[in-house]
């Protein structure tokens, strides 16, 4: 992966400035392994910030581990504070975390970066990059780099029309093809900064709708299933998509639902700081407040 | 030497798919899987290492043990299990070498595994040699070769227009009997620099191991874990799995149950949840320590084998970069 060694010169700075001043216990960011691959780095001692890296492979949405350092690692001890390195999608799902109040915002310095888009093994830009307008991310307590001028490009959901335009029983097929690959590994679940709950419904010992069989019925549920969970709460990442072994497109059933909850509600989730999640917004009748 | 042409080997996996299950890579949307395949037209002859092992073949994912059913009082059981005879073919050394691993636990300690057994008795495995190491791969660390047909029952090996033939086991030989080989002096066009790896990965001792137990490698490999199971399920070795009664039918009088086993992963968060809710292993670094344990300390401690025969496969798939080999490492400079 290339480094853009101006913006990782600024990330070590700052990080180095922020553990030496105790702002914070830890920083989480990227740092490129033995063979080049770039992994989420977490960082305690200042001399350490070396390792900190930023270019385009830095794929990982971090924001998914701040649900472990929520708790304290002790009794008696403070949770700690965390400086995070959060590109514009990141910090998309921040403002979710934050808006569902799971996240303690002063326990968190947001390290943003202008953000020209990812490339997954060093490769093609990624699908999500492309059809995404954000270059600065939606909130941060410090902004590294220029956001590039761009003149916004408007999403067509051309993916998504070529699904959506299939006979019923055809999409079905699509779709439980599909599956049939799905391992039922939860990477997608793991890696999703909205996935939080401490017992997955689809993981329960007394689960009545799923068992822990893993063939095709199970993933089906499971994978319709976690997408309404994400219903209006997706902030399009595009995190599970990555991780899956088996190259699902799940993109393709949470834009199915951020159309949907954008068409009805004109809420596209972390778009905007501490946003109420949808389901608090609407009135009784069901329509916005 | 005994040698096949591509010709004969596809007539004769055709004429094998009509006898018995026969499993082989196959390109599944562009992935490249064992899966059951009817004619040799399906089957891919030039392919990578399969992104899953063969392990399911053997040790499904998820396999009905028993089925039970309830009349009033009169409870019966019944066991299913396939009959047909099944060939894995183009299977790669390491994934054989995977069911030795296995074997070591679920069939040479009393009692056997019978369901494993079972399946490993109907099995032919008919390897097809790599021709190269692939991304990730260390099997020659691991005490195999991309070309070790130790643990196989046929091990093929590319040549011009064909493949040069062996038998390895007598399971092997009765296979072969319907194949039409040729006797031909031609060396498979294979180096030993296929075997060499640029960097050996270093195994270490289980005892230097234990004194491991609470090294700070853990927290470093395992703080940026998902939690996810996709290195015990992409895993030729991993064995893990946990058992459940699902409800098929019900109405009054009368219940239809299954009893299924289905792989578990150590790596996820509730694998070590006890009744109560309690967890004895809670956090990530905790999981990864006990994954990398149980292939390097605990089961050659207790069954024999090491457990890990170095397909590469957990090393391409995580997708945060832990990577057994850097682990392996790791241990060793300690």
């Amino acid at each position: 992966m290339p480094i853009n060694e101006s913006l990782t010169q600024q990330i070590r700075d700052q990080a180095r400035q922020l553990l030496t001043e105790e702002r914070v216990d830890l920083i989480i960011g990227y740092e490129a392994g033995p063979t080049g691959r770039v992994r989420p780095a977490f960082i305690y001692d200042p001399a350490e910030v070396e390792r900190l890296i930023w270019g385009d492979g830095c794929v990982h949405n971090l924001i998914n581990y701040l649900h472990d350092k929520k708790h304290s690692p002790k009794r008696g001890v403070e949770p700690p504070r965390v400086g995070v390195v959060v590109k514009p999608c990141d910090s998309r799902s921040l403002n979710v975390l934050l808006a569902e109040q799971q996240i303690e915002r002063e326990r968190i310095f947001v390290i943003g970066l202008a953000c020209e888009g990812v490339r997954d093994g060093g490769g093609e830009l990624a699908a999500h990059c492309e059809r995404c307008t954000d270059r600065a991310p939606a909130l941060y307590d410090m902004l590294i780099g220029e956001p590039p001028q761009v003149s916004p490009v408007e999403d067509d959901w051309a993916d998504l029309d070529h699904i959506e335009e299939l006979p019923p029983a055809e999409r079905l097929s699509f779709w439980l093809r599909e599956f049939d690959r799905c391992i039922r590994c939860y990477a997608c679940r793991q890696a999703c900064p909205g996935c939080y709950c401490t017992t997955c419904m689809f993981e329960r010992d007394d689960g009545l709708w799923v068992d822990m069989g893993i063939e095709l019925s199970e993933k089906y549920v499971f994978h319709l299933g976690r997408a309404l969970h994400l219903a209006g709460r997706c902030a399009e990442c595009n995190e599970c998509e990555r991780v899956c072994p088996m190259g699902l497109p799940l993109s393709l059933l949470n834009r199915r639902l951020v159309r949907e909850v954008d068409a009805l509600y004109h809420h596209r989730a972390g778009r905007e700081e501490a946003l109420s999640p949808l389901l608090f917004e609407l009135g009784e009748d069901g329509s916005p407040m | 030497m005994k040698y096949v042409t591509l010709k004969e080997l596809k007539n004769w996996l055709n004429r094998l798919a009509q006898e018995v299950d026969l499993i082989a890579p196959r390109d599944v949307d562009g992935h490249v899987l064992y899966r059951p395949v009817a004619s040799s037209d399906e089957i891919l002859f030039d392919y990578e290492r399969p992104e899953l092992s063969a392990k399911e073949f053997i040790f499904p994912a998820t396999e009905v043990l028993l089925r039970i059913e309830k009349r009033g009082t009169e409870v019966t059981q019944e066991e299913v299990l396939p009959e047909r005879k099944q060939v894995i073919f183009g299977v790669r050394p390491c994934d054989a070498h995977g069911f030795a691993v296995i074997d070591a636990l679920f069939l040479e300690q009393d009692p056997p595994d019978r369901y494993y057994a079972h399946h490993r008795e109907r099995t032919t495995l008919v390897g097809i040699a790599c021709p190269q190491m692939w991304e990730g791969c260390f099997c020659a660390s691991m005490g195999g070769a991309p070309d070790d047909p130790t643990h196989l029952d046929v091990l093929l090996r590319a040549v011009e227009g064909g493949y040069v033939v062996e038998a390895v086991t007598e399971k092997g030989k009765v296979l072969l009997k319907g194949l039409e080989t040729k006797n031909r002096d031609q060396k498979p066009g294979f180096s030993e620099k296929t075997r060499l790896l640029e960097q050996p990965v270093p195994v270490t001792e289980p005892a230097r191991w234990r004194e491991l137990f609470e090294d700070r490698i853990w927290m470093r490999h395992g703080e940026r874990c998902l939690s996810c199971r996709i290195c015990t399920y992409v895993c030729p070795t991993c064995r893990c799995f946990d058992v459940a009664d699902r409800v098929i039918e019900e109405r009054a009088g009368f219940t239809r149950i299954e009893r299924i086993r289905a792989w578990d992963a150590c790596t996820s968060t509730n694998y070590r949840r006890a009744a109560g809710g309690h967890n004895s292993r809670p956090t990530k670094p905790g999981r990864i320590r006990n994954r990398f344990f149980c292939k390097f300390c605990y089961y050659p401690e207790d069954f024999g084998p090491l457990g890990c025969v170095g397909c590469g496969r957990c090393v391409v798939s995580c997708p945060v970069d832990i990577d057994i080999r850097e682990v392996m490492g790791d241990v060793a400079a300690r």
